[in-house]
């Protein structure tokens, strides 16, 4: 009776997100036709997204961060056909809806690089744990988007908090967790409908403490961090020969098509994006290691705790650290945090760092405009000099550029989707809410609109039959 | 120009002591539910002595400008697990758990003052906290304390003042653990009337595997009005709780509560104070169907006192951030401030804290922009009128890791 255990939450965060486990992507839709056998695969499960309808809209008189460090006064933008068609000091549009953005703030829509959405689901019931597949430690063949359950409520309320793409990974249990897929923030009823269109694929890695730990427990490898690399290496090694035996010209020569495989290989041949849970340096210099031996790209380190004490050289490799404001001391490897540890990768090399705050957490994400603005200031108390149209970066243009997705969104540029928040005031402000969100220049969420705010089958009427969960 | 004088300030005087010091000029919220004005605060002797704004001194007051910066009490956790938990996933730092005793478990001689939490949090302005038991799959955790967190080995706090437990979703039947609840209640009931080796030798306590501590905590509960604290989320649980408080004559307190605005009317009138997460809008159990950033609003406007949780462990200062979101869905900002500090000291009788006011000891903190602005950070830290230093782990790798000298960063120091 008075046995003592661990809060669930606390085991679910420990297991489920923080303590990473890895995902195992493949396939993109950007796979070169001349120089990798088309294996068929490139379409499966491919991106069946529309926008939503639209109208051609006129923000006047508004404050914008673009998202890429530029900061306009009293300016207007002009949205067309899902996209942004320009951004003035003074636009005329006659007859075009207008929306008087006088002392408002726009930015382009929040990009969360690192959630669970969808994979983890609320509430949180082993029914909906559906984020790791920790039966072994190499599981690239498994894709998030295969477990992600549409009528999650945590897609509303990151929207709420102008959330309008978000990279959905698996679990940190395994050193090879599977695939990630990157989703507009549009809940769908097929999960295809909502991802991102032409958005690559990511694999999750994990470094460190969780796969040793879930492996070690079943007195299986690998139970040491030695024991991670090794299986890091083991799998790359096969990989490379099946890479190499699919680009044989003689089709009898080329193996058995592998699931797993698959994914790796299109991590070698640059289709597939890296997203490696690391906290520690030493452990994040290593991976950089592996990946000049096994000749990939790592696209971002996510948690990335130590991120800061090895700054310069993830400038150098041009790897993106994801990491939190503040969030510490809940394991070893998540120690030594610093809150200025945005600020100094974003700093290091005269400013060439990539620097991204991720959420890994369904409520972290509805206000990651806030852990920006804590880490904007606490790398100011540091001394430098970093400003709020800058640090805009760390939760749109940087994401996007991890999740492959800059060419389309992630900043306010003519010509990219229409993805933007109207604020009601200062984006790094508490006080500030987001009063519209638009995806592809439709209007998605309206905080005075009930017709215009997402009310997922799961909130409807569970509490009271003729009422929904949330207003 | 305002800073440097205030951190010139703080160099020179972490270790004077009992000197009579004036805070002039800070735009001070004082937590006991008014607005904030410009006026001076008159510390001697680790109290305040003197809020106002023509406070006579004499020359050996040393003043210090504030220029118009924030003032707030020093936040206080209501609940944490400061001092007695350094890394979650290590339990070979973790005291927080018991597997002899449940209602009694007591954490306060674990206490460690030097755990790597207090200098963080202190230097975030929290500058005392309710370090509590962990949750445990008995319905009752143990007891909580109070500590000051000013990292002396001399331990200042108060010990084991509220138990801790949790109705609801857990492990087995909510109806064998309300009925758990009751006997447990029943057997602090009974210290009255017999002793406790007379309780020992029941059936029901053994039953319940209860230890002479536990025994003596539960008739602290049924009998002195000990606060006892329930995490309870779903609606229909949050009236049993109110039922059980009025059947035993508790001093009841909930936690999370994140149902309460079905049952505002109940909550009300039982005058029970709460302890939520304003940020916690996650339906994460179906116990927590009503989850809603409105919460923190619609028990204010209920008048009900609210106090900050905190959805993550080490950060208790993020009870501002957590502040700051439920002013911004509609809380008031006096009823916020005062949540952070006043309302838990009056919860748990923290008689001598929690406020800005003559008489109470001088926990304060000035900082450097609106304190419910995550961006806004402390400037000034002082517990029982002594001035903190602001230095932590943290601070210490920060100053490391943004030094440039070309050396390895272990010679930085």
């Amino acid at each position: 009776m008075k046995n003592k255990v661990l809060i669930p939450i606390l085991l679910f965060s420990i297991i489920g997100c923080s303590e990473g486990f890895n995902i195992d992507l493949t396939f993109g839709d950007s796979k070169s036709e001349s120089d990798s056998v088309n294996l068929g695969i490139d379409n499966a499960f491919a991106s069946t997204y529309l926008p939503m309808d639209s109208e051609p809209i006129l923000f006047k008189s508004a404050n914008i961060y673009d998202g890429l460090g530029g900061e306009f006064r009293n300016y207007d933008l002009l949205l067309s056909e899902g996209k942004i068609i320009e951004i003035g000091e003074s636009i005329s549009a006659p007859g075009v809806l207008v929306v008087d953005a006088t002392d408002k703030w726009i930015t382009p829509g929040i990009i969360d690089i690192h959630s669970h959405m969808g994979v983890y689901s609320a509430p949180e019931v082993t029914t909906s744990s559906d984020g790791n597949e920790a039966t072994a430690p190499v599981t690239a063949e498994v894709w998030a988007e295969h477990s992600l359950w549409t009528q999650d409520p945590q897609f509303a309320l990151a929207l709420k908090g102008g959330v309008t793409s978000f990279h959905v990974l698996p679990g940190s249990a395994n050193l090879f967790g599977g695939r990630g897929a990157t989703f507009k923030n549009i809940s769908q009823n097929t999960i295809q409908a909502m991802k991102f269109p032409g958005a690559p694929h990511s694999l999750k890695m994990a470094c460190g403490e969780n796969p040793k730990r879930v492996y070690g427990n079943r007195r299986q490898s690998p139970s040491t961090r030695m024991g991670n690399m090794a299986g890091y290496r083991s799998a790359w090694i096969d990989a490379v020969e099946y890479a190499d035996g699919m680009n044989e010209s003689d089709e009898d020569r080329r193996p058995t098509r592998d699931l797993a495989m698959d994914t790796l290989m299109g991590v070698l041949n640059g289709e597939i994006l890296i997203q490696n849970h690391c906290y520690r340096a030493e452990e994040m210099a290593m991976m950089v290691e592996l990946s000049k031996e096994f000749d990939y790209k790592i696209t971002t380190f996510h948690h990335a705790v130590e991120a800061y004490k090895i700054a310069d050289l993830l400038a150098d490799e041009g790897i993106c650290a994801a990491m939190w404001a503040d969030w510490w001391g809940f394991k070893h490897e998540a120690y030594d945090m610093v809150q200025a540890n945005v600020a100094i990768i974003d700093q290091a090399r005269n400013g060439t760092g990539c620097a991204i705050v991720h959420s890994d957490d369904a409520v972290g994400i509805q206000h990651l405009n806030q852990e920006a603005a804590k880490a904007m200031a606490a790398g100011n108390r540091a001394g430098y000099e970093i400003s709020k149209a800058h640090a805009m970066r760390w939760i749109t243009s940087n994401p996007a550029k991890a999740a492959g997705i800059l060419d389309q969104t992630g900043s306010i540029e003519v010509g990219k989707d229409a993805d933007i928040v109207l604020w009601s005031g200062d984006p790094f402000s508490v006080y500030s809410r987001a009063e519209k969100v638009l995806i592809d220049g439709a209007f998605v969420f309206d905080i005075n609109d009930p017709k215009i705010q997402p009310i997922t089958d799961f909130d409807l009427g569970i509490i009271q039959p003729q009422t929904n969960r949330v207003q | 120009m305002k800073s440097l004088s205030l951190t010139l300030f703080i160099i020179f005087a972490v270790n004077i002591s009992s000197e009579t010091v004036l805070l002039k000029g800070g735009l001070v919220h004082t937590a006991n539910g008014e607005s904030a004005r410009t006026q001076d605060i008159l510390i001697s002797d680790q109290i305040i002595v003197g809020v106002g704004t023509n406070l006579i001194i004499d020359g050996n007051t040393r003043v210090i400008e504030l220029n118009g910066l924030p003032v707030t009490p020093g936040l206080i956790s209501p609940m944490s697990n400061l001092g007695i938990v350094e890394i979650n996933a290590l339990d070979v730092t973790r005291d927080d758990e018991s597997d002899l005793l449940s209602a009694g478990f007591s954490i306060f001689h674990a206490f460690n003052p030097h755990s790597t939490g207090i200098p963080w949090n202190r230097s975030n302005g929290v500058t005392s906290a309710m370090s509590t038991p962990s949750a445990s799959s008995f319905p009752i955790f143990g007891l909580g304390s109070h500590f000051i967190l000013d990292g002396s080995l001399e331990i200042k706090g108060s010990k084991d003042i509220a138990m801790f437990g949790r109705l609801g979703a857990s492990y087995g039947s909510r109806a064998e653990t309300l009925s758990m609840l009751e006997s447990l209640l029943d057997i602090g009931k009974m210290v009255k009337t017999m002793s406790i080796q007379e309780i020992l030798e029941m059936n029901l306590a053994d039953q319940l595997e209860l230890q002479s501590q536990d025994i003596i905590a539960l008739g602290k509960v049924a009998n002195d009005r000990m606060p006892l604290v329930l995490e309870t989320n779903r609606a229909v649980d949050i009236l049993q709780a109110l039922s059980m408080k009025k059947k035993y004559g508790l001093n009841l307190v909930l936690v999370s509560v994140e149902e309460a605005p079905m049952v505002l009317d109940q909550i009300k009138e039982s005058n029970t104070p709460v302890i939520i997460d304003p940020m916690d809008n996650i339906p994460n159990s179906f116990d927590e169907l009503g989850s809603s950033l409105d919460l923190g609003k619609i028990l204010d406007q209920a008048e009900i006192p609210i106090m900050f949780s905190t959805q993550r462990s080490h950060n208790y200062h993020l009870m501002r951030q957590g502040a700051g979101n439920a002013v911004a869905y509609g809380m008031s900002y006096e009823t916020a401030i005062k949540g952070m500090s006043n309302t838990v000291a009056q919860t748990f009788r923290l008689n001598n804290r929690g406020s800005i006011e003559v008489g109470k000891l001088a926990d304060i903190v000035v900082w450097d922009g609106d304190p419910l602005e995550p961006s806004s950070f402390p400037k000034m830290v002082m517990i029982e009128g002594q001035l903190q230093d602001l230095s932590s782990r943290s601070s210490r790798l920060t100053e490391r890791y943004t030094n440039t000298e070309n050396k390895p960063s272990s010679y930085k120091h």
